[in-house]
């Protein structure tokens, strides 16, 4: 360099510089002016308190809103799909109707079909050599009454073989479960939830339910067992539900409704070809019954298609959801510009010193720029606290689990930092662009 | 005084070969060749500055004086790399800053000029110390060397038991000692000063006026902008400027 060879010819400097050092630490410039920069925006949101609480606010509530909200999802997801779950991605069942009809036409269309019948569960248990364990059910819906106690809209549910209850993944708790010969005699014996034992046994003990009369439909039957608690889902319990034999559900409601048939495979890798050897099974049985359009006659379906058409139902509002928490963070972008911009007025006197004494257009730039990323930063990041906080209050008052990611931490305080380049982006070049001697003459 | 000090004659300077190149005189450190300053007033044109030449040889202890209006302002802005001239050529330290853009023209602010200003123009949030590593934070100084250098500046001012002290906690005299440390601690070519005792007592401003004798014999060279003829006579050539031209350019020590 020119400069430092001339200067070292002069030994008459009042306050000697090792320029050589000079020179050697000038690629530290940037790292040195972003230090600068940042001490000056931390001194200068000290030094302005109400100013910074304002522009913090902006922000706070902007990223307090989208990770409450994002949270709360993620926790109902959760719950979604542990429910859905619960019996397991190895069950699969054959019925009549769909679980889920969507339309008219189909509802017209799945009333055409054949019912699924004990015939046809025997044939799958028969001819799937893929398969675990089959059994059938069918549900009505009952109020059950104990004494002068009642419980409305109680599932009862009529099941058999006994290994259905391995199917559904419910457990006794006290008493036992029908013996075989039982559960083929038509005696009116049932194995109750404990949402029975609450509605009408004043939450007793489960033990002390088991050999009670209860009515069902008005007619009388004897618990013989009660199952262990589900829980609940969005506070709909489920273990408002009465189990009785098949046997004795067809004595009460007729055989000529349509049945489930409930298949289970020992493991997720088999299910696939359970539900191919049961589909032949099946089309054999309905093959003479095709109507006029392609319909298969009955309708094979695993727990998936619950979730799919949650997800399907739900992610729209998420989207809507989140996009209208999003826009309180815009308004605090606006803010924090308009804080910023303030701040680059009354500061006008400070730009010129630094301009003065050396600060370049980029320099002046990254300090605004620091000042407007480190509150909104710091703003992202109390948000991203109240936001769990926030959520944590919902989901205890609603009763699912509190999904606390670090992807969606991180994710607030990226965007709140990007809302702050974007929104400091303007102030910060006005800033930078400002000339020194008009800026020196500022009050 | 810090005792890091080497005299030399600015003589030496003066007795080197004497070469025009490019019409500017290399031995000077300023140069400044029919320098216009014109500013665009609605459809007006106004001169502040009418094709103004001088030299400033290094180690000169000089003072631009003139009445408000002059272009003494403009002179100033111009000598300190504040704007540049609608015409002509200004060398400093041998290079043409006549022709810089606005990021050039801060280096070499950084580098080659040391403001001293009438109000001091301190950061106020900031410590003496602070105030003085500015200069070297934008000129890239690493911050251990920074903190020797400030803490050799403002000794040299004596203000080494005020480093940690903010602006609002020192005397007009003191701020504008730590003003002068400032600009000097980056070893600049020319120290400028704009009506430096201005917001000062009669008494201070002797002190401060002192100073600026003492760094001159130190072997800095020193413009003093002044409207005052006392402060004016205290350097050894004074440029009067009046309708934007100089009026009278006399060597008076």
């Amino acid at each position: 360099m020119e400069r430092s060879g001339e200067h070292k010819a002069e030994p008459r400097r009042a306050m000697p510089v090792s320029l050589s050092a000079r020179l050697r630490s000038f690629p530290l410039l940037r790292l040195t002016a972003i230090w600068e920069a940042f001490r000056v925006a931390t001194s200068s949101l000290r030094a302005n308190k109400l100013r910074t609480s304002l522009t913090l606010m902006g922000i706070i509530v902007g990223v307090t809103a989208v990770i409450a909200v994002v949270t709360i999802i993620k926790g109902l997801d959760k719950t979604v799909a542990q429910t859905f779950s619960s019996q397991g991605s190895t069950v699969f069942t054959v019925s009549k109707n769909p679980q889920i009809i969507k339309s008219r036409e189909e509802f017209i269309k799945f009333n055409k079909r054949k019912d699924v019948t004990h015939e046809d569960a025997d044939a799958i248990r028969r001819l799937c050599t893929a398969c675990w364990r089959v059994g059938i059910a069918a549900n009505a819906v009952e109020t059950v009454k104990h004494a002068d106690q009642k419980a409305e809209n109680v599932r009862v549910r009529g099941v058999d073989p006994i290994t259905m209850f391995d199917i559904d993944g419910v457990t006794i708790d006290a008493g036992r479960i029908w013996t075989e010969s039982e559960g083929e005699s038509g005696r009116e014996i049932c194995v109750v939830g404990t949402g029975i034992l609450k509605n009408l046994f004043a939450e007793a003990p489960a033990d002390r339910a088991v050999g009670q009369e209860i009515r069902i439909a008005g007619r009388p039957y004897l618990v013989i067992g009660v199952l262990e608690p589900l829980g609940s889902i969005f506070g709909f319990s489920r273990d408002n539900v009465v189990y009785i034999p098949y046997s004795t559900y067809q004595k009460s409601y007729g055989a000529r409704r349509s049945l489930v048939v409930f298949t289970q495979v020992p493991e997720a890798e088999q299910l696939e070809v359970a539900e191919d050897q049961v589909r032949t099974v099946m089309r054999n049985r309905r093959g003479h019954s095709l109507a006029d359009d392609d319909d298969e006659g009955f309708s094979l379906e695993t727990q998936d298609v619950f979730l799919n058409l949650y997800g399907s139902a739900t992610s729209n509002i998420y989207i809507v959801t989140i996009g209208v928490a999003a826009v309180s963070l815009v308004v605090g972008g606006i803010v924090v510009m308009n804080i910023m911009l303030v701040s680059v007025t009354e500061r006008t006197k400070e730009i010129g010193i630094r301009k003065a004494i050396g600060a370049r257009r980029k320099d002046i730039l990254t300090q605004f720029l620091i000042e407007a990323v480190t509150v909104t930063a710091i703003g992202g990041a109390i948000g991203v606290g109240t936001g769990f906080g926030l959520a944590y209050v919902i989901s205890a008052l609603i009763g699912f689990p509190l999904l606390i990611s670090v992807a969606s931490a991180v994710l607030g305080v990226g965007v709140s930092s990007i809302v702050g380049i974007v929104s400091g982006l303007w102030p910060a070049w006005r800033a930078a662009k400002l000339d020194p001697i008009e800026a020196l003459k500022a009050e | 005084m810090s005792s890091n000090v080497t005299l030399t004659s600015p003589v030496e300077n003066v007795i080197q070969a004497k070469t025009e190149v490019n019409g500017h005189d290399p031995k000077s450190l300023i140069s400044m060749r029919n320098i216009w300053k014109t500013y665009q007033m609605g459809t007006e044109k106004v001169h502040a500055l009418h094709g103004v030449s001088f030299d400033i040889p290094r180690g000169e202890y000089i003072a631009i004086i003139g009445p408000s209006g002059s272009g003494k302002s403009t002179l100033m802005n111009l000598i300190g790399c504040l704007d540049t001239p609608s015409q002509g050529e200004y060398w400093l330290n041998g290079k043409n800053v006549s022709e810089m853009d606005d990021d050039e023209l801060a280096r070499i602010r950084n580098q080659e000029v040391g403001f001293v200003f009438q109000t001091f123009n301190l950061l106020a949030r900031a410590t003496a110390l602070h105030n003085v590593e500015l200069p070297l934070i934008y000129g890239g100084v690493g911050s251990a060397q920074r903190h020797d250098m400030a803490k050799k500046a403002l000794a040299a001012v004596d203000l080494a038991e005020r480093m940690t002290h903010r602006p609002n906690e020192l005397s007009g005299g003191q701020r504008q000692r730590v003003a002068i440390a400032r600009a000097l601690v980056n070893n600049p070519s020319i120290l400028l000063a704009d009506e430096p005792t201005g917001a000062l007592d009669t008494h201070t401003s002797m002190e401060i006026m002192d100073l600026f004798e003492r760094l001159h014999s130190e072997g800095n060279t020193i413009i003093v902008v002044t409207h005052e003829h006392d402060i004016a006579a205290r350097a050894h050539r004074v440029v009067s400027i009046r309708d934007g031209n100089i009026e009278k350019d006399e060597r008076i020590k």
